[in-house]
């Protein structure tokens, strides 16, 4: 076999042999060698999942530290598109088993169609025991859908501290990519979105931990490599106190309202309640749109915290601040009578009394408790309206109180300046006299007119209305106490101070005083009462019921106001919610007791 | 018959321990690739090991008959191997959507494999006469081999089992080409196989047979079947990067995501395990051994022995090359086995027997 024909097809043989060797070389020099790292990621990425292990919300406890808000485990429903194999399979099959809409189903995974397909995507949370049943017994025929506990956030008083608390829920498209750098939130996420939760997110969320696992092709757990344990959120003390909280809500029952009540010696809010409500845990378990269209669209607003953003006219309560004022200037003094005879005429206009035959000659003192309007129509004047709107906004009065929740109103009180800003026109004498009385263009919410109270309650200082007390981390360690901090001291003349506390002390407890029926047995509740008026002269609504008090009467450890909307007279609408929080508060009780018990636990 | 001293002298040292250590290596390859099974990976290597002892009695019997005796027998064997094959169409057993085994003795043997040296051998008897003459094959003269080639070539393509067609039918023009061509032969086989391709493709490719070769040119083109195979075979060869992973540490064929890594797909197991040098290695194990059965072909007594052995070399070499291939994407995906490392009793035996027949014609070598 030496021919040279097949001497010649062996030198092509070797040929072909040495082109063979050559490109399987060149092609795994660039798979192994130069693309070897893009690769190696690659097979990682196959085989390594993260899984996020969500950090236990910090609980929310009140005064004495009964839980307001704390987790419970809940069971949610998870879609990883990398193992489904049969969309419709998959799709079609959890929702049928489930009944649920199909669409659904796919606006979520739409959703999160920007993450890795190894990202599961949640479909829905806090299923209920059959289901989570249904859905184990059917896994093998709906490859892709899971089941984890998960904490959930749980509110166990419900609508009682809905606006206060607020609620968390499902991240927001937008709110995701607003926080898309930081990259702590993934579509699904809860997050603070009213209230103290939202106010205190950082602190309550704490930091998700990190579990990465080795799966195999279909997506099962092999192996855990290692695992990132979850920092649980930071948990809030507040000031509030759940037994008073409850009974000022059950007081405002089916009313529209709030109450806002603080510790005037420190500006601990001790109340902070709003009707009518609405039940957070319907948020944290993943709102249905009816729901949600329930409470978005009703016309009562229970989404909205009457507390810090209902704006009313203040009415009669407002002429604590007017004396206040007057007497500070010494435009009166405890002895200035006026007379009254049921009306003022001011310009071309009669301004009447709420007494129709009049209340005579008064001083200050029985003006408080009487609440004469003519009294104060003569004394507004002679302030003016600028020196009350500077006095009030001193006070805190017309501007946010800075209370730890978001989106609290301001309030408005006139000056000429304002209405030249506003409406580019003079001030008249004639708004002065409305706004003496608390009406006109004056607006103020319950929180602001708490500040006043606590103002008077306290001798001529209040504090910024604080919330949370102290924020605790899991280990017991206090990361943050709010020590109070003064919003208002100004100096006032000598007994002032003392005038007007004995006015409002006389409104409660003085014969002919505005708010007699809401004298308590036990501790003496000073107070005024405010009737304003809603609506314009042609819509006739029900008055606008203010009540604002502290007790007791000397050395106050409240002071509070309550609005109830169209609730008729102050005396007998808003007065018996304030008597009721502060016996409550001063009844002999064997609850500190337990309170402190609570607190060992 | 006493075995003759001189003949255990002639035996080819070389071309043996050559396929011991590529066999070595494979065994070795496959208690790692099959590790992860839930029947255990001493299993599969007790099997592999059992065939590779069968292989051996079939090794001596081959070489115990002198190779123009079995050529001259081969009509028969090659006929016994067409009803072997039609056996399976008939009564075989499916596994994947094919049929391509059948039940004997209580093994379960893959014919088609054994087809591959039969039609060898077969071919061989059939041309030598006219290599020996020098005489270029005519066309007339091609024709009886290709359709000897063609009857089986249909057999186990309908099994389907398109892999082990693609060698027999390239087997055949190698020995074709090996025998020599008339240039007019040249011009007509290259004619008939430039247009056979859109034949293939309009008239006898399945739909899930274009698919491989779609997303073959476009990886992309089917992510969730051929195409993520394809994928995950280059991810496990490349993540092999330099070193490789080590033994048994290979995560892309032990988590599942390579199908058949055992068998078709085994060299990204040992690729991503031994990674860049380790398949260096490995190329050049098999470069040396089918070069070597090239020498034997050249040195051999005989055209006929010549013959055999080129066409058992154009086997290895076709198979490992179309493998090879085939993981790291420069092939469609095609149900070939990696000679003597890939999983499967057929395939090794079938193996063992050409290197039977390679052992029988250099021993035979010098004789006359």
């Amino acid at each position: 076999m030496t021919d040279e024909a097949v001497s010649g097809k062996f030198k092509w043989c070797t040929l072909i042999l040495v082109i063979t060797m050559t490109v399987l070389l060149i092609r795994l020099w660039d798979l192994q060698i130069m693309r070897g790292s893009e690769m190696r990621k690659l097979s990682e990425q196959n085989r390594i999942r993260v899984k996020k292990i969500l950090a236990p919300r910090g609980i929310i406890y009140d005064r004495t530290g009964k839980v307001l808000a704390d987790t419970r485990p809940s069971f949610n429903i998870y879609l990883t598109p990398e193992d489904i194999k049969d969309f419709s399979q998959s799709v079609d099959g959890l929702a049928r088993l489930l009944n649920w809409d199909r669409e659904d189903v796919i606006e979520k995974m739409k959703a999160a169609s920007g993450m890795p397909p190894s990202f599961p995507v949640k479909i829905k949370s806090d299923i209920p025991m059959d289901e989570v049943a249904r859905v184990e017994a059917h896994r093998v025929y709906i490859p892709g859908v899971s089941i984890q506990i998960e904490p959930k956030r749980n509110y166990p008083y419900g609508a009682s501290f809905a606006h206060v608390i607020g609620y968390v829920s499902e991240i927001s498209d937008e709110e995701l990519k607003n926080r898309k750098q930081s990259k702590e939130y993934s579509p699904g996420d809860y997050i603070g979105k009213y209230g103290l939760e939202r106010a205190y997110e950082k602190d309550l969320r704490g930091t998700d931990g990190e579990k990465r696992v080795e799966v195999d092709a279909i997506g099962r757990e092999v192996r855990t490599l290692d695992v990132i344990d979850p920092i649980p959120g930071h948990s809030l003390h507040l000031n509030i106190d759940l037994e008073l909280q409850l009974t000022a809500d059950k007081a405002l029952e089916t009313r529209k309202g709030a109450a806002a009540a603080i510790n005037p010696k420190t500006g601990g809010v001790l109340v902070l309640a709003s009707r009518p409500g609405f039940d957070p845990n319907k948020f944290a378990s993943g709102i249905t749109k009816e729901d949600w269209q329930k409470i978005a669209l009703d016309k009562s607003h229970p989404l909205q915290n009457r507390a810090i953003q209902a704006g009313y006219p203040p009415g009669s309560t407002f002429k604590i601040l007017v004396a206040l004022k007057a007497l500070d200037l010494g435009v009166i003094n405890e002895k200035t009578t006026f007379s009254c005879h049921g009306g003022f005429a001011y310009g071309n206009r009669v301004f009447k009394c709420w007494k129709k035959g009049g209340h005579g000659s008064v001083a200050v003192h029985r003006a408080i408790v009487e609440s004469c309007d003519v009294f104060f129509y003569n004394v507004g004047l002679k302030v003016g309206v600028d020196r009350i709107h500077e006095f009030a906004d001193i006070l805190g009065l017309g501007r946010v109180t800075g209370i730890d929740l978001p989106n609290e109103q301001k309030g408005l009180i006139p000056s000429t300046e304002w209405k030249k800003r506003r409406y580019n026109q003079p001030w008249y004498e004639g708004e002065t006299v409305s706004v003496s009385i608390g009406q006109g263009a004056v607006w103020l919410t319950p929180i602001q007119l708490a500040q006043l109270s606590a103002f008077v309650a306290n001798d001529g200082k209040n504090f910024k209305p604080q919330i949370v007390n102290r924020i605790v981390s899991t280990e017991g360690k206090i990361v943050k106490t709010f020590e109070p901090i003064v919003n208002a001291e100004p100096k006032l003349k000598k007994g002032v101070i003392r005038i007007v506390k004995d006015g409002m002390r006389g409104v409660v407890n003085e014969p002919g005083g505005t708010a007699g029926r809401s004298k308590l047995q036990n501790v003496a509740m000073s107070g005024k009462t405010g009737t304003a008026q809603a609506g314009s002269d042609k819509v006739k609504l029900g008055d606008h019921a203010w009540f604002i008090a502290y007790a007791p009467a000397e050395d106050a450890s409240i002071a509070m106001a309550i609005l109830v909307e169209h609730g008729g007279h102050g005396s007998s609408a808003a007065a018996p919610v304030a008597k009721d929080i502060t016996e409550t508060l001063f009844k002999v009780k064997t609850v500190i007791k337990e309170a402190n018990a609570h607190e060992n636990r | 018959m006493r075995i003759d001293k001189r003949r255990l002298y002639h035996l080819d040292w070389y071309l043996i321990i050559n396929g011991l250590i590529i066999f070595g290596i494979g065994l070795m390859n496959l208690v790692s690739a099959t590790s992860s099974f839930s029947s255990g990976s001493y299993n599969f290597m007790i099997k592999q090991l059992i065939a590779f002892a069968l292989g051996l009695i079939l090794i001596l019997v081959v070489m115990f008959y002198d190779y123009r005796v079995i050529a001259g027998q081969s009509r028969w064997i090659y006929l016994g191997g067409i009803f072997l094959v039609i056996l399976v169409l008939i009564i075989g057993l499916a596994a994947g959507g094919a049929k391509r085994w059948i039940s004997l003795f209580g093994f379960s043997i893959q014919p088609s494999e054994f087809m591959k040296p039969i039609l060898v051998v077969f071919l061989a008897n059939m041309l030598y006469e006219k290599k020996r003459q020098n005489i270029s094959l005519s066309l007339k003269d091609v024709c009886k081999p290709l359709l000897w080639t063609i009857i089986p070539f249909i057999l186990i393509v309908k099994q389907p089992d398109l892999g082990t067609g693609i060698v027999i039918i390239l087997v055949c023009f190698a020995m074709l080409w090996y025998v020599g061509l008339k240039r007019s032969t040249y011009a007509v086989l290259f004619s008939v196989g430039a247009i056979s391709p859109f034949i293939a493709w309009h008239y006898l490719m399945k739909p899930y047979q274009k698919m491989r070769i779609l997303s073959f040119i476009n990886i992309d083109a089917d992510p969730a079947g051929f195409g993520y195979h394809a994928k995950q075979a280059i991810i496990a060869v490349g993540s092999g990067r330099f070193l490789g992973k080590g033994f048994m540490a290979g995560t892309q064929h032990k988590l599942q995501f390579i199908p058949e890594h055992h068998t078709d797909f085994i060299f990204t197991v040992f690729s991503e395990e031994w990674g860049f040098i380790g398949s260096i290695v490995l190329f050049a194990l098999f470069i040396s051994f089918i070069h070597r059965c090239l020498k034997i072909a050249m040195d051999a007594h005989d055209e006929l022995g010549s013959i055999i052995a080129f066409g058992i070399a154009s086997i290895i070499y076709v198979q490992f090359t179309i493998n090879v291939m085939m993981a790291i994407h420069l092939a469609p995906v095609v149900g070939i086995p990696l000679p003597f490392i890939s999983y499967g009793g057929s395939s090794l035996l079938s193996m063992l027997a050409s290197v039977g027949l390679l052992l029988n014609i250099s021993t035979r070598r010098y004789m006359f």
